[in-house]
């Protein structure tokens, strides 16, 4: 029904919308409202996208080159000694914060101990646990010791998380920082207001040290529903909407009036195969069940191209991640009913199916279609969802008291390295409730490596034991592997240079209007 | 009169902490840990656990239940666990929003539904009468967020005419109010048209149109008012419901009032601020409730509390 209305509105257009002046206030639409908008303590992509308008890290990451660069942002160079445990930065002169205080060594120790510090709320205090100690040594220059060599850390360091902030503005707002953090960053736009439930509007910062931006105002517009913020975007009211219906996106394609943009992301979207569970516990079950699906019907037609098949438990964007099978783990039911069978289950079985819904593209509606498709190898596989908060609480139930036996899942990292994609799913310290690898997989050549490779500071020897981790992981098959989702949205055609970046945020502080 | 007041007001607390206690229950049997759910899924086990230990849960129960109390009694809400903001600055952010739909709402639909069943009860079994009962129909059935979603890509997307959700100018409240109000004119447009039916067919009806009066005279002055109180029964539900936030008006329009607000707030285990809005919602029901059993005083002089 929803699928009608909105095609309805798609085929029913308005008279059409003239070039007009560039804008003085672009309009964002996006899908929900923030929980906190100072950078310790973000756990959602679509927010810190919103704080990256008015905060920055001291290094960037450079998607458009490949594979992504560190480049410069707050620091202009940094040394790394020899055996990785001290880093030294060199700060980029003349920069203010919002608040009209300089950024200096002192300020950078001040966020950089605020991180570590445990009376801060940091869920992701784990990308910076290598740090032992900050100091600055000059006023210009900071650094770094750790306690063990970390080769992450700088990649870790351009989350949005890391990014700097004023002490003097900190101590301003006391309490109400996670609400108001007013003059505590550096960005291109400076934090105005945020009306809660409705927007977040920023201005333009005019004593800003980098590249002016073409829009004096940027609001972001809370839009809960998707099919409103499409409305919005062709009613002319937003100029940009993330994830409008996946349904419209063809017919958004070939719109003359909008640009839809995508692009791959490090989002992976599995089935969990509980290995610890009856049948689950023979790797050639799992492998057959992993020969019983046609992703590539499922990516055309229920998620409207908006996924890549997935060759790798580590998708091949990270660093050390590469293809183990190119094009897939291949669509075989004839040799799925044969692993079965040499399984002692000529007949299939029955198995409890969990799916969120509205969570990943499409995942209630896939879910249904891949539980249709183990029904032709006689695995008869009932979907059922609940909420978000219900759903993790599941996946967090020790091995011996869970309900899980197979369950979809989605894993992304902020950080575009196989160290994100496979330690917390494949390690066996990281079994529920501790951790989030409800495979309860267990393969003591995967543990050591997947150690190894942590502290390893030579890359192309992290890239081998990579490379053996994932052919392992993938033969044992302890998930359905599925694809790796795409990120879009829909914007009005006269904005341009908006990118979709691989970690599932866009980049338009410098876009242009045409 | 202000005995009676006094003794409904007095009646009220009781029934205002039972509210608080069963909500505290009930949130807190929903499965779900509050702090997993703030940290988000890549946090570590530690870190959760200080959440944890922050936000108070892990005290037993009756310890949680009394600080909860305590605060309530100085008059705190307490903190959101999700923003870190007063429970109260919550709600007051989302209660302009709220208000003027309901208010609007409420009284659109009270002047267009009574307006309808009078009209319908006037012209009994006439074919403005079927119309109006049959479009009453289509009131009460459809969905309100496929008729926002259609009002939407009629008026914003083709014509134009009126902005496609959100908040801030009187434009931006039309579109909600017409479709939150279809469920509550149909509704009071039937219940009028039956309530005044069955006032017609009073003694004292026939006797006033029987010394001649004019039709109009005789069910306005003399049927209405008596016809009125279970139609006021259902207004003062119905305010009150809205009062509380249309959840799915408010999300199909980007509307920020208290029923997002709430729904946010169970999905993201925010214990305060579900205890919160439940209390804000019973001392709002509480009071329309009130204010109903007065009017129906006002509308029917053979009611009198002492």
């Amino acid at each position: 029904m929803v699928l009608a209305l909105i095609a309805g509105l798609l085929w029913w257009q308005g008279p059409p919308v003239g070039a007009q002046a560039v804008p003085k206030q672009l309009r964002i639409a996006v899908g929900i409202d923030a929980d906190t908008l100072e950078p310790v303590g973000q756990t959602t992509t679509t927010i810190s996208n919103i704080i990256d308008y008015f905060f920055e890290t001291l290094v960037d990451m450079d998607y458009s080159k490949n594979p992504p660069q560190i480049v410069p942002k707050l620091a202009t160079r940094w040394e790394v000694s020899r055996d990785g445990l001290t880093y030294t930065f060199t700060l980029r002169p003349g920069v203010m914060f919002h608040d009209g205080t300089p950024v200096n060594a002192a300020a950078v120790k001040f966020t950089i101990e605020r991180l570590l510090d445990p009376r801060v709320r940091n869920p992701n205090r784990h990308l910076f646990a290598a740090i032992k100690s900050v100091d600055a040594v000059s006023d210009q220059t900071v650094r770094l010791t750790l306690s063990q060599a970390s080769p992450i850390l700088l990649a870790n360091l351009t989350t949005t998380t890391a990014s700097i902030m004023s002490p003097a503005a900190v101590a301003r707002a006391g309490d109400r920082l996670p609400v108001a953090p007013v003059g505590v960053g550096t960005g291109p736009y400076m934090f105005k207001e945020w009306r809660r439930g409705d927007s977040i509007l920023v201005e333009r910062n005019p004593s800003y040290w980098g590249k002016k931006p073409v829009f004096e105002e940027v609001l972001f517009r809370v839009v809960p529903e998707a099919g409103t913020r499409l409305a919005q975007l062709l009613a002319g009211d937003v100029h940009m909407a993330m994830l409008p219906p996946a349904p419209d996106v063809k017919e958004l394609r070939k719109n003359p009036r909008v640009t839809v943009v995508e692009a791959a992301t490090d989002r992976t979207v599995f089935i969990v195969l509980n290995t610890q569970y009856g049948p689950l516990k023979d790797v050639r079950v799992r492998q057959a069940l992993n020969y019983a699906i046609n992703k590539k019907a499922i990516l055309a037609s229920v998620l409207f191209d908006l996924g890549t098949v997935a060759v790798s438990p580590c998708p091949p964007m990270m660093f050390g991640g590469q293809p183990v099978q190119e094009g897939g783990w291949p669509y075989n039911p004839i040799k799925a009913k044969q692993l079965l069978a040499e399984a002692g289950y000529k007949d299939g079985f029955e198995i409890n199916f969990f799916s969120p819904t509205g969570r990943y593209i499409q995942d209630f509606q896939f879910a249904q279609a891949i539980s249709a498709q183990l029904r032709n190898v006689n695995v008869r596989a009932n979907v059922s969802t609940m909420d978000w908060p219900s759903y993790v609480g599941m996946i967090l139930t020790p091995p011996d008291r869970t309900r899980v036996q197979m369950i979809v899942l989605g894993w992304a990292w902020p950080v575009l390295d196989c160290d994100g994609a496979m330690y917390g799913q494949f390690h066996s310290t990281q079994w529920p409730p501790g951790g989030l690898a409800p495979a309860n997989y267990k393969n003591d050549k995967v543990d050591d490596l997947l150690t190894r490779a942590r502290s390893e500071v030579d890359q192309n020897k992290r890239k081998e034991l990579y490379k053996d981790a994932q052919q392992a992981v993938w033969n044992d098959a302890p998930w359905i592997f599925l694809w790796t989702q795409k990120w879009y949205l829909a914007t009005s055609k006269n904005l341009e240079g908006v990118k979709v970046t691989p970690i599932e945020k866009w980049d338009a502080i410098n876009a242009t209007w045409k | 009169m202000s005995s009676y007041l006094l003794r409904r007001i007095g009646l009220a607390l009781p029934t205002l902490f039972g509210v608080t206690v069963v909500i505290f229950l009930i949130i807190r049997l929903i499965p779900g840990d509050p702090a997993r759910v703030i940290a988000g899924l890549q946090a570590s086990d530690e870190e959760v656990r200080r959440i944890r230990t922050q936000l108070g849960l892990d005290e037993p129960l009756h310890v949680q239940y009394a600080v909860f109390l305590k605060q309530l009694l100085r008059g705190n809400l307490g903190t959101s666990a999700v923003t870190r903001a007063p429970v109260s600055e919550e709600i007051g952010a989302r209660l302009e929003a709220t208000a003027k739909l309901a208010l609007c709402s409420m009284v659109v639909a009270t002047v267009i539904g009574m307006g309808a069943g009078i009209i319908s009860a006037s012209r009994q079994y006439s074919v403005l009468d079927y119309t109006v009962m049959g479009v009453a129909l289509f009131g009460v059935s459809i969905p309100v967020f496929w008729l926002g979603m259609m009002l939407m890509l009629l008026f914003s997307v083709n014509l134009h005419w009126l902005p496609a959700g959100g908040y801030g100018t009187p434009a931006h409240l039309i579109l909600p109010t017409v479709a939150l109000a279809a469920f509550s004119v149909a509704i009071i447009a039937r219940l009028t048209r039956s309530s005044l039916l069955e006032v017609f067919g009073h003694d004292y009806v026939r006797t006033a149109r029987a010394k001649g009066l004019q039709d109009r005279v005789v069910v306005l002055r003399h049927a209405l008012k008596n016809a009125l109180i279970p139609v006021l029964t259902v207004v003062g539900l119905q305010f009150g419901a809205l009062l509380s936030g249309a959840v799915l008006t408010e999300t199909t329009f980007a509307w920020p009032g208290m029923g997002r607000l709430l729904v946010n707030a169970i999905g993201a285990r925010d214990y305060p601020v579900v205890q919160g809005i439940a209390l804000v919602f019973a001392v709002i029901f509480t009071v329309v409730n009130l204010a109903v059993d007065l009017m129906y005083a006002y509308v029917d002089p053979r009611i009198h509390y002492s």
